[in-house]
């Protein structure tokens, strides 16, 4: 497999076999998508085959035997038996639950008609019952939550009775307990003989649920392990080629007594969170942690007035009330959206652009009427060299870079701005190892120089390791707060998840 | 490969060349990029084909481009709205009433025994302040009223040009301006200038001029035209508020997370265009000396748009280029040149034209994904 000027794939050659586990892991770049892209249909290789074992094939024909595949679109694939759950999720949302399960399977009569809709939402129903999910059938798809929609997307894989499944990075966009949710799910899909292949960079849940491993880099197939034969650290340096160490960068000091460079008081976003109390410190990091639904990045939003908050602001001592970002860019207050490709940046415009959107103005030449590009470009080549960014011609659509490419240049763009407070949300999501640790060093520099930082994040170690006290939110109310001293404890992470699933000290003591 | 049902298999490799292969355009990439300029040259070709090369003469680009002027100006702020992600159904409904507005307050003006030039003065005026306040208008219902641009303007089609029908109750308004208003229209800039006398005491020009001897002028419709293209494909790739339209185009709410201003950008985008159709309706109103309130700027939009599309800009906003829209002009006027000179009716133009706007999409499909 290869595209212009770059093989993608180089002679790899895996086996998926059935009632098995089997993770694909592997830097950004290293072929991993690519891989499922040919095996769910939508890319063809330029050379090699895929092969389908028996009880995988086309209705109509000899299913019994072992046979290569041809596809050439998305639905051979998924004729064959073969399903794809993409990250994002592909749910229609003018129509119900049950009628997304059965899209394209609808109960019916002759000529499609009438659809038998009691039919239709048992057999839902019974698929969700089946997948231990809590999402009522006749429910609209518009508004369910990623876990939930991720369910029913597995729901109706499994209506069109998939032998194969294949995710990519499924959990990325969990939180800590739907994650383990889901893969607890996994291995009931795999108890009952189905094949399921999953991408992810986190190599907790791979070591934990994975019953084989394949390791790419580079387009190659490096290693492969069986279950109990690695642990993280040796899937880590298989990926990258060498030994890692720590990820996470030393923490800074910073001081107690100064002023806050931002202090939320009684805070909340309007219907999402509440009675928020919170102040970071210039040099401060404070990780704020909780389930998906928590309230954090609605609260983050609120904050730099992209929606209705209630509560007070203050900005080094003064009360503010952004009604946009860009006053809040005025006050120096920035936020980095966790929806790199939606929000954080324009994918279709070229490096050189995203870099320089939020400081625009500083271009401007006669009154706006002329950019200088000179500056632009120069600006642009400077992050580049700073962050050690991987991008060969700036001029082109940012989309073409990897994601660990784009997240250090959504961090740039704001860094650009001079901003005091730094509000960052899920800053590594998507992003391999290597990029990740390279954007904790950066963070941990940036606090270091005098930034106030604000980490939201579902990764637990990524929280505990960066931030210097961490808070907790469960459903939009803080939970807890656990103080420097006792992030370094072992029980720390369990502690988090806890609070974050709401279990109050009072209830704990009483069970 | 084991007989256990569910198993498959992928082998794949790459050919050793890979590495060292640059990426080549394919004729498809090159079409999406450049099928404007194809299409101009196959239609110029085509035309000088069936014309001669009378064709290629300056004097029948200055009619091409005269008689398409106003719709060009159209065209031109129409790329700007469709770049933003916009539409504006309402620019033909906009040049009548401001013409229609902007000749009764001449007339008015006149019939208070203004001299001609004040009432000209005031009645220009007034055009172009109409139709900058109905721009305004379509983008207050857009941006605060939160309406879709192709509802709230769909509405300004219908409600713009029933008020130029009450003010003249259907019919015609004539200009009371004999000679002044009608300069905008139909004079310009001479081409030529005198250099003698010949023996018969005629005038004797030097530079362009027509088979008859007379100077060419180049008409201020065609001045504007160009001018507003030229500075309005500036203000599209190199200012700062041409990126802010790009931004908002592509994708609003990133361009909001950015911290753009999106309402102000997108209010400035069709209080600009209203503007233009302004100008436009000026250009119109002057030519004929008078408004008819029931055909002036009468499907003007339609043309508007399909000069963008045809031009490569991307319906879906977020790129966009004048050059490409004044060559869709050309395409357009090209295309009825030719097919008037082969003596097909009339009412088959249109059916000619839809099929162009159609392959036109066809073949720049993708051109930005």
């Amino acid at each position: 497999m290869e595209y212009p000027g770059v093989r993608a794939l180089d002679d790899v050659t895996v086996e998926f076999r059935a009632g098995e586990i089997h993770a694909v892991v592997g830097e950004n770049g290293a072929g991993k998508s690519t891989l499922m892209k040919v095996l769910s249909g939508s890319a063809r290789p330029t050379k090699g085959r895929v092969e389908l074992g028996a009880g995988l094939g086309t209705p109509g024909r000899a299913a019994h035997d072992a046979h290569e595949a041809h596809f050439t679109k998305p639905s051979d694939a998924i004729r064959a038996g073969i399903a794809m759950v993409h990250q994002e999720l592909n749910l229609v949302p003018a129509l119900d639950v049950a009628e997304n399960i059965m899209l394209g399977r609808e109960p019916a009569g002759v000529f499609g008609f009438p659809i038998r809709r009691r039919e239709q939402r048992a057999r839902a129903a019974e698929l969700l019952a089946m997948l231990g999910a809590d999402v009522d059938p006749t429910r609209s798809a518009a508004g369910l939550s990623i876990a939930d929609a991720q369910f029913v997307e597995i729901a109706k894989c499994l209506a069109s009775d998939a032998r194969v499944l294949i995710f990519d990075e499924p959990t990325a966009v969990l939180g800590e307990r739907e994650a383990s949710r889901l893969l607890a799910l996994f291995q009931r899909l795999r108890d009952e003989g189905r094949a399921i292949i999953f991408i992810s960079h986190h190599l907790d849940e791979v070591v934990a649920v994975a019953d084989r491993t394949s390791v790419l880099r580079d387009g190659r197939l490096v290693q492969q392990f069986a279950r109990g034969e690695h642990d993280e650290g040796a899937l880590a340096a298989a990926m990258v080629g060498r030994d890692l160490g720590s990820i996470y960068p030393e923490k800074g000091v910073c001081d107690a007594k100064a002023t806050p460079a931002i202090e939320l008081v009684d805070f909340g976003a309007v219907g999402r969170s509440r009675g928020i109390s919170l102040a970071v410190r210039p040099g401060e990091i404070v990780g704020i942690a909780g389930l998906v639904g928590s309230g954090r990045t609605e609260t983050a939003e609120a904050i730099v007035g992209l929606r209705e908050a209630t509560g007070t602001v203050r900005v080094e001592g003064r009360d503010v009330r952004f009604r946009s970002p860009r006053e809040a860019l005025a006050a120096g207050v920035t936020y980095v959206s966790e929806d790199r490709k939606g929000r954080g940046l324009h994918v279709a415009l070229s490096s050189i652009a995203n870099t320089t959107m939020p400081s625009l103005d500083r271009y401007a030449r006669v009154g706006g009427a002329r950019l200088d590009v000179a500056a632009e470009r120069a600006t642009t080549a400077r992050w580049i060299r700073d962050f050690a960014i991987r991008c060969a011609r700036p001029e082109l659509p940012i989309s073409s870079l990897s994601g660990g490419n784009q997240q250090k240049f959504a961090l740039a763009r704001w860094l650009e701005t001079g901003p005091r407070v730094l509000i960052v949300d899920e800053p590594t999501r998507g992003v391999d190892i290597g990029a990740k640790g390279e954007i904790y060093r950066i963070l941990a520099d940036l606090a270091r120089k005098g930034l106030a930082c604000i980490v939201i994040s579902s990764e637990l170690p990524e929280v505990i390791g960066l931030s210097h006290r961490v808070v907790v939110l469960h459903a939009g109310e803080v939970a807890g707060e656990l103080p420097r001293e006792r992030l370094t404890r072992e029980d720390c992470e369990e502690r988090i998840v806890r609070l974050a699933s709401g279990l109050s000290e009072e209830k704990e003591r009483a069970s | 490969m084991s007989a256990a049902s569910g198993n498959s298999r992928v082998e794949s490799s790459g050919s050793n060349d890979a590495k060292s292969r640059r990426p080549r355009m394919s004729v498809q990439k090159f079409l999406q990029e450049w099928g404007v300029l194809v299409a101009f040259g196959l239609l110029l070709a085509i035309s000088t084909w069936r014309e001669g090369f009378d064709f290629l003469s300056f004097e029948n680009f200055r009619t091409m481009l005269n008689s398409n002027a106003a719709v060009g100006i159209l065209a031109v702020g129409m790329t700007f709205v469709i770049v933003s992600a916009g539409i504006d159904l309402s620019v033909g409904s906009i040049v009548v009433l401001a013409a229609a507005i902007g000749v009764t307050t001449m007339n008015w003006a006149a019939g208070r025994e203004w001299s001609e030039g004040g009432s000209v003065t005031l009645g220009v005026a007034a055009t172009l302040a109409t139709a900058l306040v109905a721009g305004m208008v379509n983008g207050a219902l857009i941006v605060f009223g939160r309406i879709a641009p192709f509802i709230a303007t769909l509405g300004g089609l219908a409600a713009f040009r029933s008020v130029a029908l009450a003010i003249a109750e259907a019919g015609e308004i004539r200009s009371s301006s004999s000679t002044l208003f009608a300069k905008f229209g139909r004079s310009g800039v001479p081409l030529a200038w005198q250099s003698g006398v010949d023996e018969a005491g005629n005038a004797v020009f030097k530079g362009l001029v027509n088979a008859a001897g007379k100077p060419l002028t180049l008409t201020y419709g065609i001045i504007a035209f160009i001018v507003i293209a030229i500075v309005a494909q500036w203000f599209l790739s190199k200012s700062r508020f041409g990126r802010h339209v790009v931004a908002v185009g592509a994708n609003e709410t990133a361009a909001r997370y950015a911290g753009i201003n999106v309402d102000w950008v997108r209010f400035r985008v069709y209080a600009i265009m209203g503007l233009l159709a302004g100008f436009a309706g000026l250009l119109l109103s002057s030519r004929m000396n008078s408004v008819s309130t029931s055909g002036l700027g009468l499907g003007a939009e339609l043309d508007a748009i399909a000069a963008v599309v045809i031009g490569g800009t991307s319906l879906r906003g977020g790129f966009g280029r004048v050059w490409g829209t004044v060559i869709g002009i050309l395409i357009l006027a090209m295309i009825t040149n030719i097919l008037t000179i082969s003596q097909v009716s009339p009412y088959w133009q249109g059916a000619v034209k839809g099929g162009v706007i159609v392959l036109a999409v066809l073949v720049q499909r993708g051109a930005r994904e």
